[in-house]
């Protein structure tokens, strides 16, 4: 199977270790991620102003670009996923005709269909199916104690995102179980990481940040996963210098490691807190 | 207001017009003067009257006199809905020596005054309206009433509290009931309950002399552990299959002595403790259970799941154990059927930010009524399910999934502000230096004795704190709820021991099952739907069914019990009669046309129309027919037709529009 596939900017920069092994290990697993060709920003934010149509033309151009590609958009990046999949709702909201063929049209790019816009996790969940993923794992993460962070992003609005529950997902804790690790039940799951409070009001992203990581310590989690770079980034660099600090994945390094790609694949060198200390004690490298 | 018309031609019947004008309800809307204007006008009408109230006596008297004075020969009276007042129209014309099926009702209320602003607009609709039912008037012939005999013997589906009431008092007036219960005994959630708002007596010690009462009522025949599987025939008149589940226990020899669960060492989670207790795979769910006889549960026992064990059989002193029982069929006749299916919590589980199912010190209201009973796993002891340690604080959440739309259900589960004062009182007394608080959006006490109750809470130091939760979670052995104090204008995090949360009372998910299959009406919630939301509340569009307690939305003991009482009289009111008369507006077959090819066999939703296989044509049963005209649409040849309401008579109205 191939889908056209969406990076956006973090995984280029920040983030390259979500992406770094997500093509390898989506071969592994059975199907074909294809960069789209010339994409442009996302969008970073989702756009909740009703009259300004000026910022849904960067997503709905990436959106035109995908339909003339293929039927499946896949993302991997939380926050563009949420803007790809809010633009595309609203577009294809009832109702909205014609605004929607006023921007089709602003864009200049053939629109060929409305593509479905999944994530990199709905693939893995709903087209490949987690029995099939646990038949590729060549190295079971055995014992790895693991709590699933999804932050805000993945979940909501639920209406939209249609993602999982929005007060308890567990897509990531079930593909981790599906990769022999123990994902641990906790309470946090889908509040906030701090968000860009990070760069204006530091102590109180790196509050939010220590507040997760205690409730998933409490519960008994050795690591953390996530699959948002922004949650990654407060969970990770605002608490590495503290005691606090755990090892934090993204999804695709826990995947990746499980179905036999080779260490220096897994892009941990761009972690602020080094986990490969924590895997090697854990028989895991 | 008498007006003479032009002759009529004789082949037409003679046509009399009443306008009601409802007080303002129509003559404020529609042009009194001008509609009959216009309807004198109107080919076939003999006589046009119009009164203020047609309904009142002088009203019916007018009609009554223009039938007898001027040889009337249909009557059509433009009014309310037909749902209203088509009867008292008819007893009319009947009393005055006209068929009643010659009474038609011209609906220029609900579907004209009340809905359109402009004058003239609504006069115009009710022209319209009133002519197209003249042509319908012309084509009616006249009918007799369908008369069907009763079978006066009861079904109560259920027997929590609502049930049990019902097949009381039908019983105890002289008639047989057959009361079906799922569970291997009887007394529903009641059972469960410590005691009861805003008395405070105790939930079995007012129940247990009920469910005596029922298990020894000669005239109820108790079947426990039964589920109705289907439900034929009709009104006076059903069929009912009933499921007997194997319970591996005779219970004739049986004599509830009890040693069979002392010795059982299979064990499973007891539903009844709401999963904080074990029971035995041979169990009954209380100790004043009725029948007071054991059932085996198949799942849980060594002997049926993998052949070992047998204790129960070789220590029985009555030989009372069948490991080969199978389940079984009873098939009963009864002439009408009330349903008393019941409430559920809603799974806590579904409130994601609750914490239930990963935090063991979070529980529903149901659970705590366990931990407060007597009978209940920690005899009546506050202890929480973790560690047995005994709670300091404790906040109760009300509104847990109720009046929120997000999670589905919008509407008031209504006993829970009742309930959970209640229980914080109790937790009171049997914690002295407890701590408990209270998080509420509103707090709504409408019934006797309420206020006062809830007055009491407050006196009694219970902390009432207005604001949603919005989280609950575990940190340590204390369980921290994120709150907002709506009053002070702050967020709140609460520390607890223990969590009780008021959950969403919805309907017995079995109970909807069975109303689906037996073509019950239900809401969008699942709740069964009465006949009219005011005038007839424990009836259903399904002739023959009666409602009582919460099946039909959330309510307390006293209302179930009422409702419950009025569903028997209803009940008693049809076995008071011989007969039962069913309205003959029902399909009929022209069986020169049909071809017999089942269209509308397949289209009926009351199962009232059959292909008879020799004749090869469709028979319809008149006393199951509901009249709703949806074989005579999918009839082919035209053979099926709808009396007075006839393919000819619909395009008749049709071109006359």
């Amino acid at each position: 199977m191939k889908y056209v596939y969406y990076p956006g900017c973090t995984l280029y920069t920040k983030a390259k270790s979500l992406d770094a092994c997500a093509r390898k290990a989506a071969a592994r697993v059975g199907f074909e991620l294809e960069e789209m060709p010339s994409w442009n920003c996302c969008g970073a934010i989702y756009n909740t102003g009703s009259d300004d149509l000026a910022a849904q033309v960067g997503p709905v151009r990436n959106l035109a670009k995908a339909s003339q590609l293929g039927e499946k958009l896949v993302t991997l990046c939380a926050a563009c996923h949420n803007v790809l999949k809010r633009v595309d709702d609203r577009l294809y909201a009832q109702g909205n005709e014609v605004e929607r063929d006023r921007l089709i049209a602003f864009v200049d790019e053939k629109y060929e269909r409305r593509v479905q816009v999944m994530h990199y996790l709905e693939v893995l969940k709903n087209d490949i199916g987690f029995d099939k993923v646990k038949e590729k794992v060549t190295k079971p993460l055995a014992g790895l104690k693991v709590a699933s962070y999804y932050g805000c992003l993945m979940v909501r609005p639920k209406e939209v995102l249609q993602f999982d529950d929005p007060e308890n997902p567990q897509v990531m804790d079930d593909l981790m179980r599906a990769l022999g690790a123990e994902p641990t039940a906790f309470d946090f799951k889908a509040e906030c990481c701090g968000g860009y409070l990070v760069v204006n009001r530091r102590d109180v992203a790196a509050n939010a940040s220590k507040r997760i990581i205690d409730n998933a310590r409490a519960r008994g989690a050795e690591a953390i996963v996530t699959t948002c770079p922004l949650c990654q980034y407060n969970l990770d660099k605002l608490r590495a210098v503290t005691s606090d600090a755990v090892p934090m994945f993204y999804f695709t390094q826990l995947l990746g490691l499980a179905v036999g790609l080779a260490p220096e694949e897994l892009g941990f060198d761009v972690n602020s807190f080094d986990p490969v200390p924590f895997l090697k004690a854990k028989g895991l490298l | 207001m008498d007006e003479p018309v032009a002759a009529t031609p004789r082949h037409r019947p003679r046509v009399g017009v009443f306008v009601c004008h409802c007080g303002i309800n129509i003559a404020g809307v529609v042009k009194i003067p001008e509609l009959m204007e216009r309807v004198r006008r109107m080919s076939g009408v003999a006589v046009v009257k119009d009164y203020k109230y047609t309904c009142s006596d002088p009203g019916q008297q007018m009609i009554r006199d223009a039938i007898k004075d001027d040889k009337l020969e249909r009557v059509v009276v433009a009014c309310c809905s037909p749902t209203l007042h088509e009867t008292t129209f008819r007893n009319a014309c009947a009393e005055a020596g006209l068929n009643p099926y010659l009474c038609e009702i011209a609906n220029i209320r609900e579907h004209c005054a009340w809905v359109t602003a402009d004058k003239d607009e609504a006069t115009t609709k009710a022209e319209g309206i009133v002519s197209t039912v003249l042509r319908k008037a012309e084509a009616d012939q006249p009918l007799e009433a369908v008369t069907v005999p009763i079978t006066k013997r009861a079904l109560v589906i259920g027997a929590g509290i609502a049930g049990i009431q019902s097949a009381l008092d039908i019983a105890n007036a002289g008639y047989e009931v057959v009361l079906v219960e799922k569970e291997p005994s009887i007394g529903g959630h009641m059972a469960q309950l410590s005691e009861t708002f805003p008395t405070l007596d105790c939930s079995q010690c007012i129940l247990t002399p009920r469910t005596v009462e029922t298990g020894r009522h000669p005239k109820i025949k108790l079947l426990t552990y039964s589920e109705v599987e289907s439900v034929s025939g009709y009104v006076g008149n059903f069929k009912v299959k009933i499921r007997r589940k194997a319970r591996y226990v005779d219970f004739n020899a049986c004599t509830g002595c009890g040693l069979c669960m002392e010795k059982c060492p299979g064990r499973a989670e007891s539903s009844f403790e709401r999963g904080m207790a074990k029971r035995k795979a041979i169990y009954r769910l209380l100790p004043q259970a009725v029948p007071n006889r054991p059932v085996i549960d198949a799942n849980s026992c060594t002997y049926l799941t993998k052949g070992k064990c047998g204790v129960c059989a070789k220590i029985c002193p009555t030989q009372a154990i069948r490991y080969d029982d199978q389940d079984t069929f009873v098939e009963e006749e009864v002439g009408a059927i009330v349903m008393a299916t019941g409430y559920e919590l809603l799974d806590a589980k579904k409130l994601g930010s609750y914490g239930v199912g990963t935090v063991p010190d979070v529980i529903d209201g149901l659970a705590f009524e366990r931990l407060l009973s007597a009978s209940g796993p920690t005899s009546g002891e506050v202890k929480r399910p973790s560690d047995g340690k005994t709670p300091k604080k404790v906040v109760f959440v009300q509104c847990a999934g109720s009046r929120d739309s997000t999670q589905g259900m919008p509407y008031c589960s209504k006993i829970c502000c009742m309930y959970t004062a209640k229980q914080a009182i109790l937790y009171r007394h049997r914690v002295h230096d407890g701590e408990a608080t209270i998080c509420y959006i509103d707090v709504r006490t409408p019934g006797k004795g309420f206020e006062e109750f809830y007055k009491r809470a407050t006196d009694d130091g219970i902390n009432y704190l207005r604001g949603k939760v919005s989280k609950i979670f575990r940190q340590g052995d204390k369980v921290v709820v994120w709150a907002s104090d709506t009053l002070a204008g702050r967020k709140v995090e609460l520390e607890a021991d223990l969590v009780v949360l008021a959950t969403a009372v919805i309907a017995n998910p079995e109970g909807v099952a069975l109303a689906r299959k037996l073509k019950t009406q239900i809401d969008t919630h699942g709740f069964m739907t009465e006949a009219h939301p005011k005038l007839r509340p424990v009836e259903t569009l399904t002739a023959g069914f009666f409602l009582a307690g919460c099946g039909q939305g959330p309510k307390d003991i006293p209302e179930t019990v009422a409702q419950a009482s009025a569903a028997a009289a209803k009940v008693l009111a049809m076995f008071g009669s011989t007969k039962l008369t069913h309205s003959p507006t029902v399909a009929v077959v022209d069986e020169e046309i049909c071809v017999g090819c089942g269209n509308c066999e397949r289209t009926c939703a009351y199962e009232a129309v059959k292909v008879d296989e020799k004749r090869g044509i469709a028979v319809v049963n008149a006393a199951l027919c509901e009249g709703c005209g949806a074989c005579a649409m999918s009839c082919p040849s035209g053979a099926m037709n709808h009396k007075n309401f006839t393919k000819k008579a619909i395009f008749e109205m049709a071109d006359q529009f």
